[in-house]
């Protein structure tokens, strides 16, 4: 958009971060009574509920269960009110669908699903705002449900998205620089073994910027999971706390 | 009833079309007392309405003595038959018996107890997924096809499940046939080249199994390109491939 | 309709060829089908052939109202149909997770790397702008959609033309290509997709499989990228897990199958436009050759022969000296015997009879053992049997 400066000469971005600093994160786990496992999660000003049922019997077909892991089964859905104007389909157009199967298969990797075979794992997310990094908000929305839920994982899954302007990557977009016509990396991470579970990106970059863009997005992923884990530690105490005796 | 095989000769190794029909007259052949009756064998693709013989299916007009003629027609997809021996991929275990996919509009049984030394405690170990050589004993177009492991005996005779490695692959059915002929030049001239085993299926299916998985593939490709090549062209291909300079 | 199901003998098989770097015909695991396009007889039809999977790419386009948020900027449409013509597994009217990933793989490949100047369809800003409608349907499925369906996308834009118009005020009219020769579209480059398939958690990779490496896969990871070594998108997919620098290693194949595939669409594209200048016949019809055999025909396959001769005398340097491969006799089970080396009978049920063979002189043991079954074509009840060549001697 012209007349925007996604990066100002002193190094300043839109809202006044610097480039790779990362929005204000919060979260809560447990919000809801009737899941199984529940966070919500705001990132700047984007917020994310995820709830999480399972493991359950497979309900409709029988023929979907498989015989040796459990189905995980993923639902993207975002508010109307979410976006600035009023979205009409929440769900069930493309756009959700892909955003739906590309969560199952980040949670795929990361769940232990060889522990429950023939049972279904239901994760649905929501997005209550949205204001850029609608996939990453969900990931780590759910990986707190997860936790929360007390189904095995691998390790955290940690997702942040990256930009390049001018030969200087960003870490965590917001919405404003995502449609300025940049580049926009997502990444979900298992931030101890490094391994990515989903790499998407769009939008023109050159091949030489790709190791310094997917570095800085890593570097984002990494510093998210400690967050993450400091949520979850307070959670925790919170919780053994009451019940301690 | 040499009028009936004359009205064939001119038409044998000819290709014949749907509709065609060879007309015999009949009066003349009833007033020669001396004739006896004698049977003429209709195999595949071609069927009998009154007093005519009629071409069902599109392709050349074969001829065996003394009396048995048949249409040699080229497709793809397998309608079972009783008798045939068939590989088929297990695809599920219900009950008693495994549900066998044979490449055909329906999928067959096959029995628990239909291999050799099964009993109602000992099962045979056969999983989904796996390979298994058998036999049809019922297939018609009212009831379900059913095969088997054994032979009228009890025997198993070569049929069953198969071991683990080796590479499946699909061919046309007119190839599968050409390879099963007792006197198949496809399969000798493949001899010459390396050892190997192979099982053919007569709904198009064949396995094989070399030293290495490179002489696995490199037989499996020969075979598929066999498909449409004349004698000569073959030859020459096995030449080059058993020369190494392929 | 059913798809015949994949048996644990397939997938060994191909887990156990992409082990030995093999691959079913004879390929190398960086190496791309042969890729042929041909253009029809509109302006905007293209057929791509990737092996033997076939797509088809049509564009079309026509006058609307622009969005609301660009005015000045025209719109492009993507449609992929899975039809039931290309695999028994496909169903119409159902969606699937296989189209809705190819769709908005598409899209984002073709839309969001702005490879169209879409600022250029624009005829009456505010008012009246181009849509441009791309619609890809698979013809025969054998592996790899994605890539066929991007280079018939791009392909098919860049042959497309849109007829000419005249504005004055604010009419507009538009010409028949009669009237007045249509326009090309503006391609500022060329985005096309490159898969590569992964396989044993993610030790072992292969560039565009074929459907029968994509059923064994364990994910895949999709780039496109244009000959300038811009990437347009990458995506992966399936749940596996990656590492950084395979994702910079597939990054550099891709950059190098992309130059050499947009070198193709290129040559093809003059091709059609020299043939159409110099009043040949083009289109489809010229490309499905006559009076030939179309689909059971094989190209050559590159198959390694390399140690074939090396191993063909191996193997009779063996059978030349069984006692030191085999102590003979061995005793497998009460009644049976076997000496010398033979192939091990892979039948599952206790088959020692076949060891019997191997007494018969050197050059039986290299005959391959193989069920010989004469069953006569007819219908009739009678079926012979003949047992295996070698028993009928012994027994």
């Amino acid at each position: 958009m012209a007349g925007l400066e996604l990066l100002s000469d002193q190094g300043y971005r839109l809202d006044g971060r610097k480039a790779t600093e990362l929005r204000k994160l919060q979260a809560r786990m447990g919000v809801f009574g009737q899941a199984d496992g529940s966070a919500y999660m705001e990132q700047g000003n984007t917020k994310a509920l995820a709830v999480v049922y399972g493991p359950h019997e497979v309900r409709g077909s029988r023929s979907k269960s498989l015989h040796d892991r459990a189905v995980i089964n993923c639902q993207y859905s975002m508010a109307t009110f979410s976006t600035a104007e009023r979205k009409r389909r929440p769900h069930g157009d493309r756009k959700s669908s892909e955003m739906s199967l590309h969560l199952k298969q980040t949670f795929e990797a990361a769940v232990l699903t060889q522990l429950y075979p023939r049972s279904q794992i239901d994760i649905y997310v929501k997005i209550l705002q949205s204001d850029g990094g609608n996939y990453s908000a969900c990931v780590n929305a759910a990986t707190l449900a997860l936790v929360d839920a007390g189904i095995p994982m691998r390790d955290y899954v940690c997702a942040c998205t990256a930009g390049f302007v001018e030969d200087t990557p960003l870490a965590d977009l917001c919405h404003a620089e995502e449609s300025g016509g940049g580049t926009t990396l997502s990444l979900a991470l298992l931030p101890r073994s490094e391994s990515i579970a989903l790499v998407q990106m769009d939008a023109r970059l050159h091949q030489d910027h790709l190791p310094a863009l997917m570095e800085a997005a890593t570097v984002a992923c990494k510093g998210l999971s400690k967050v993450l884990d400091d949520v979850v530690r307070q959670h925790l105490q919170e919780v053994s706390v009451q019940t301690r005796e | 009833m040499d009028i009936i095989h004359s009205c064939f000769k001119a038409q044998i190794g000819e290709v014949v079309l749907p509709g065609d029909v060879f007309r015999f007259n009949v009066s003349s052949v009833e007033d020669d007392s001396s004739v006896k009756a004698e049977k003429i064998i209709c195999g595949p693709g071609l069927r009998r309405n009154g007093d005519e013989i009629q071409v069902y299916k599109s392709g050349i007009l074969r001829h065996k003595q003394p009396n048995l003629y048949w249409i040699d027609s080229q497709q793809k997809r397998y309608v079972p038959v009783k008798g045939e021996s068939v590989i088929g991929i297990v695809t599920a275990k219900t009950g008693d018996i495994f549900k066998v996919d044979v490449g055909s509009s329906e999928q067959a049984s096959l029995s628990y107890l239909a291999f050799e030394g099964a009993t109602k405690r000992n099962r045979p170990n056969v999983q989904v997924g796996d390979l298994v050589y058998a036999q049809f004993i019922i297939a018609n177009k009212d009831m379900e096809p059913e095969l088997v492991c054994i032979d009228s005996c009890g025997r198993a005779n070569g049929m069953g499940v198969f071991g683990a490695d080796g590479l499946l692959f699909k061919v046309s059915l007119g190839l599968v046939r050409r390879l099963l002929s007792p006197q198949s030049e496809i399969v000798k001239d493949l001899e010459k080249i390396f050892p190997f085993e192979m099982v053919v299926g007569l709904n198009g299916r064949v396995w094989i199994k070399a030293k290495t998985i490179q002489q696995t593939l490199i037989v499996a490709n020969l075979l598929e390109s066999c498909e449409n090549m004349t004698a000569q062209q073959r030859q020459a291909l096995f030449k080059r491939v058993a020369d190494g300079a392929l | 309709m059913r798809e015949t199901p994949l048996s644990n003998c397939e997938r060994d098989f191909l887990l156990k060829s992409i082990e030995a770097k093999k691959r079913l015909d004879g390929r190398q695991t960086y190496d791309y089908r042969n890729i042929k396009i041909t253009f029809g007889t509109d302006y905007g039809c293209c057929t791509v052939c990737l092996g033997k999977t076939r797509v088809l790419a049509q564009v079309s386009c026509e006058l609307v109202p622009p969005k609301d948020a660009r005015p000045t900027e025209g719109l492009m449409f993507f449609n992929l149909e899975l039809s039931p013509m290309a695999s028994p597994g496909f169903q119409s009217n159902r969606q699937s997770e296989l189209l809705v990933t190819l769709n908005r793989q598409l899209e984002r490949c073709l839309r969001n790397s702005r490879c169209i100047d879409t600022e250029s369809l624009c005829v009456i800003s505010g008012e009246k702008v181009w849509q441009i409608r791309v619609d890809v349907h698979v013809l025969n499925h054998d592996g790899n959609l994605m890539d066929a369906a991007s280079v018939a996308a791009i392909s098919a834009l860049s042959h497309f033309k849109r007829p000419e118009v005249a504005i004055q005020g604010r009419d507009v009219t538009v010409f028949s290509p009669e009237e007045r020769d249509p326009v090309p579209l503006s391609v500022y480059h060329m985005p096309i997709c490159v898969s590569f398939a992964f396989f044993q958690q993610g030790t072992y990779l292969l560039v565009d499989p074929c459907e029968k490496e994509e059923q064994v896969m364990d994910g895949l990871l999709v780039i496109a990228m244009n000959k300038h070594r811009e990437i347009c998108f990458i995506q992966s997919s399936g749940g596996i897990m990656l590492l950084k620098d395979q994702v910079l290693r597939c990054s550099k194949i891709a950059s190098v199958k992309v130059s050499e595939i947009t070198e193709l669409i290129s040559k093809a594209l003059e091709n059609d436009k020299r043939v159409r200048k110099e009043g040949g016949k083009f289109g489809f019809a010229e490309s499905v050759a006559k009076e030939r055999i179309t689909v059971l025909t094989r190209e050559e396959a590159p198959l390694e022969m390399t140690d074939v001769q090396a191993t063909a005398d191996e193997i009779i340097s063996k059978a030349d000296a069984p006692p030191e491969v085999v102590p003979s006799p061995v005793i497998v089970a009460t009644g049976t015997g076997q000496v010398g080396e033979g192939l091990q009978s892979t039948w599952g049920l206790e088959d020692d009879d076949d060891e019997e063979e191997e007494m018969s002189d050197l050059t039986e043991r290299e005959k391959k053992k193989d069920e010989v079954m004469v069953i006569s074509d007819s219908e009739e009840e009678e079926v012979v049997i003949l047992n295996q060549a070698g028993q009928s001697k012994c027994s």
